[in-house]
């Protein structure tokens, strides 16, 4: 089986039409986009948002995400404290919930991310199709760690009772929001077929 | 072997790269990579249809969604509640502009500007209305797709709501209804959008322009 490159063709990334290779930037014929063989410096790209993520993501945990005022008086509680209250409240489910959406689901993408661009760039034990898969997974998974930033910006608007119960953003909010946003930018930026490229140049 | 010389009739597979030959297809059909598996083109049956009444009833439900509180809650004989768009303007007016952003453009700005798009095209694409500049509209139109988090806010509502259910008395307005159906209809709009017959059908118009 021949790639597009191979036989000196780019796909469009935009509306998937195969142009002739010419001088990069190529000028789709279709839908008249500009456009590069391959996502250009796409693995410098992906491991820099990438980077920008894991930076983001200890003072997303670090500083507190949620200040509930009951009667006036804070009550201050980080991604990692929160999900401890609702475990001591005998709220299983939705601690599973938040837990898998804010800790596990960013640490996995950002691993996995590393891992990709690391298989890419050397072609150690380098399987593209379990590697696409995985690539797939990680894309899925890249919205559902906004659903924290979603729940504190409910509260904060539904949960608005003067004196009594107000319930404000934390500082961390802004982190944690970045390091979603981050991560997904530099999902974006990842060319699956550079693991192909390299698993073809290895193999020959 | 591959024709290198008939490139209006080659297609590329967007995972690994695999150039085939394009096949015919019928609707319902798909064509699946024999390399790494992804699907490179698919036939979908009676998309325009589909996709426009679905983008009309996604539209209908638009402005109830929006304006319309999707929950309340009661505390000390004191009642609050809360919709889409007053949660916005909630975290605009306390201050925490960044939330207040990505909510507007995650869970209302790119949903209704890509629902609005879908009605255009299959709008377009029902009564024969088909312009050269919706080659670069819908091509625009691509770049929204990583950034709808329509599904997310949903489960987030979820959550908040177990979370308020406890220590107040929570109730449920007909947002959150309203809410559901708009989320449900903007998401099969797109899905039904036969992307691939979309291209060919404008560049048979277009291409040569």
């Amino acid at each position: 089986m021949k790639t597009a490159k191979e036989m000196g063709f780019s796909l469009c990334p935009k509306c998937h039409k195969v142009n002739k290779t010419t001088v990069e930037p190529i000028q789709c014929e279709r839908c008249h986009g500009l456009f590069y063989q391959r996502n250009r410096n796409s693995l410098q790209y992906t491991l820099a948002w990438n980077f920008a993520a894991l930076l983001a993501f200890i003072p997303a945990n670090y500083f507190p995400i949620m200040i509930i005022y009951s009667l006036g008086v804070p009550d201050e509680s980080t991604i990692l404290s929160g999900i401890g209250k609702f475990i001591s409240e005998g709220l299983y489910p939705i601690a599973a919930i938040i837990f898998t959406a804010s800790i596990i689901v960013p640490l996995i993408k950002i691993i996995g991310l590393f891992v990709l661009v690391y298989r890419a760039h050397t072609g150690v034990r380098l399987k593209p199709d379990k590697h696409s898969t995985v690539y797939h997974i990680l894309k899925f998974l890249g919205p559902w760690s906004m659903l924290d930033v979603f729940v504190v910006a409910l509260l904060v608007a539904v949960v608005e009772l003067g004196f009594i119960t107000s319930v404000a953003a934390g500082p961390a909010i802004n982190y944690f929001s970045i390091t979603v946003v981050f991560t997904m930018i530099a999902a974006n930026t990842f060319d699956t077929r550079l693991l192909w490229d390299k698993f073809k140049e290895n193999n020959d | 072997m591959i024709d290198a010389a008939n490139i209006k009739q080659l297609i590329a597979c967007q995972q690994c790269d695999v150039l085939y030959e394009r096949p015919q297809l019928k609707q319902g059909q798909n064509a699946k990579c024999t390399c790494c598996g992804s699907t490179l083109i698919e036939r979908k049956v009676d998309w325009i249809n589909h996709s426009f009444y679905w983008s009309i009833a996604g539209l209908l439900m638009l402005l109830p969604a929006i304006l319309l509180p999707i929950m309340g809650v009661t505390l000390g004989g004191q009642y609050d509640d809360a919709s889409l768009f007053e949660c916005v303007l909630a975290l605009i007016d306390r201050g925490f502009y960044m939330i207040a952003v990505l909510l507007f453009l995650f869970a209302l700005a790119v949903p209704t500007v890509r629902l609005v798009g879908v009605f255009y095209l299959t709008y377009s694409f029902k009564y024969q209305y088909l312009r050269p500049c919706q080659l670069s509209f819908f091509r625009a139109f691509h770049h929204l797709d990583n950034w709808t988090m329509l599904n997310v806010f949903m489960l987030g509502i979820v959550v908040a709501m177990y979370k308020l259910v406890d220590d107040t008395e929570l109730s449920i307005n007909l947002g959150l209804v309203t809410y559901t159906c708009w989320m449900i209809c903007s998401t099969l709009a797109v899905q039904y959008l036969d992307q691939d017959e979309i291209w060919q059908t404008l560049e048979q118009r277009f291409g040569d322009q």
